[in-house]
């Protein structure tokens, strides 16, 4: 799997992080850094609740 | 440097045929009476199935002979609609329904009231400092100021025949305190800059703002004047000596290359200080109150503290919405709901209607501390504009009603007394008796 991030929508709501910690974080930048490059099965349920909560639609995912 | 989209300039709406709903939701008196009251209106208009028009407030602090009224959306799924389309409803020309001096509101709004592509420039500045990673790193922090809060409360109770006002005693001091440690505003300087901001929270509050429109406009640039002039001198210093606070972060900012203006330094602080301490504050005073008035709810509550928790102040923070509107204005003509929007039309989302919408949360007049799912949208539709502290939000409840009901576990709340808004739903006084009565 590989997550595309939206920097133009990005405004680093940090809902990805509650969905998928071991994935997602907000830098200082205020934009979303994806912590793991090719996610594993086992993080496909939080990433999917990842990309419906964010609220800007900034996430989505590529198999 | 100046915002691409024109600020508070737009004072027109609507035109002088269009018919007004025959409900009353613009006056000062429907905004003076509680929240229950206010519902049975709001219950009346979702049942029409659309959105309504209606005047504007006659009585406003500043008319505009253009200003013919506003849309009111009521329902739930208008509202959420209304806020993703962001395009079609802006926020530059201004969030507030009520019309008050251009020069207070931009001195106030910050990227609240700006449209991408700056909103999202600005909101960048300190989004991480927000997040919900950066409220565990701080928890001990919201931690310590709940305990703090709560134990000044039991005090002045104590010394007072068992009595204190929860607002000044408590409600109002955690998050004072924990907006203004992100921000390391120094003691003395945090509680007059949360004095001035409530006192321009509360301008349709005679008690407050004083009675003629000198007399109101005085009180609202006095607010702005006060928190620019700190704003900025803390920046100064911050530029000289960073840290690692908000104030530090605007103070270094660079957009495009450049620094944030003084003007914008200034509205941004505002923003940080009406939304840290004018929101939960609410949030605190009308859950003690709910928690007196259900005591069956919280004795669910008392069983397991820790792990309730979390469910519960979602129900709080649902059944309080501290934040009733938000106005929007569209940018085009436009059809919604079968009704004709003009472009420049003010759009008025009421969030105290849509967090009782059945249609999406059920029994929604129960308080039910043990709801899930909870679809509340106290914090916003979704959206650019979601509520950039809503996780502050939610760890600070979690933390003073855990610090309450451990500390002062049969505390009851008096009658509260209500400042009259059509922004916040405030309480301006409550006695509360934290051994109970």
């Amino acid at each position: 799997m590989k997550i595309d991030v939206d920097y133009n929508r990005c405004t680093g709501h940090g809902l990805c992080e509650l969905e998928a910690a071991d994935v997602f974080e907000v830098g200082k930048d205020g934009l979303v850094q994806v912590l793991i490059d090719h996610p594993g099965e086992e993080h496909r349920q939080g990433i999917e609740a990842a990309i419906e909560i964010c609220p800007t639609a900034a996430l989505s995912l590529r198999d | 440097m100046t915002q691409a989209t024109p600020s508070v300039s737009t004072y027109a709406s609507g035109t002088a045929d269009r018919p007004y709903d025959d409900e009353d939701i613009s006056s000062r008196e429907f905004w003076s009476t509680d929240m229950f009251e206010r519902e049975k209106t709001f219950a009346r208009l979702r049942s029409r199935d659309t959105i309504t028009w209606h005047p504007t407030p006659a009585d406003q602090i500043f008319e505009h002979p253009d200003d013919y009224g506003f849309w009111a959306i009521t329902q739930y799924d208008d509202l959420v609609e209304v806020t993703k389309r962001h395009e079609d409803f802006l926020s530059g020309p201004g969030i507030l329904m009520e019309n008050l001096p251009a020069e207070f509101i931009e001195g106030a709004q910050s990227f609240i009231g700006m449209d991408p592509p700056r909103h999202a420039r600005l909101r960048r500045l300190v989004a991480s400092a927000f997040t919900p990673k950066q409220m565990r790193r701080i928890n001990e922090m919201i931690s310590r100021n709940a305990k703090s809060a709560v134990e000044n409360l039991v005090a002045k109770a104590e010394a007072n025949g068992g009595e204190a006002d929860f607002v000044a005693e408590c409600a109002g001091l955690m998050p004072m305190n924990n907006i203004n440690d992100m921000m390391d505003v120094p003691d003395g300087d945090r509680e007059e800059a949360a004095n001035q901001t409530a006192i321009a929270m509360s301008w349709s509050d005679p008690e407050m703002v004083g009675h003629t429109k000198e007399e109101v406009i005085n009180s609202l640039m006095t607010a702005n004047g006060y928190c620019h002039e700190l704003a900025v001198r803390l920046a100064g210093e911050r530029r000289e000596n960073p840290g690692n606070d908000l104030i530090s972060s605007m103070a270094q900012a660079e957009i495009d290359g450049e620094r944030l203006t003084d003007h914008e330094i200034g509205a941004f602080f505002v923003l940080l200080t009406v939304a840290g301490n004018d929101t939960t504050r609410q949030s605190t005073s009308h859950g003690l109150k709910a928690l007196t008035d259900f005591p069956d709810q919280r004795a669910w509550l008392l069983e397991d503290l820790e792990g309730r928790m979390a469910t519960a102040v979602e129900e709080l923070v649902r059944w309080a919405t501290p934040i009733a509107t938000f106005r929007r204005t569209a940018s085009r003509d436009m059809e919604f709901r079968g009704r004709q929007i003009t472009a420049g039309d003010k759009v008025v989302m009421f969030y105290s209607s849509a967090n009782r919408d059945e249609r999406r949360i059920e029994r929604a007049h129960e308080l039910d501390l043990s709801r899930k799912p909870n679809p509340h949208i106290t914090f916003g539709g979704g959206g650019i504009h979601h509520c950039l502290g809503n996780q502050l939000a939610r760890t600070q409840l979690g933390a003073m009603f855990t610090e309450l009901l451990t500390q002062a576990p049969a505390i009851t709340a008096g009658e509260p007394e209500l400042t009259p808004s059509n922004f916040f739903n405030i309480v301006k006084r409550m006695p509360a008796y934290p051994a109970g009565r």
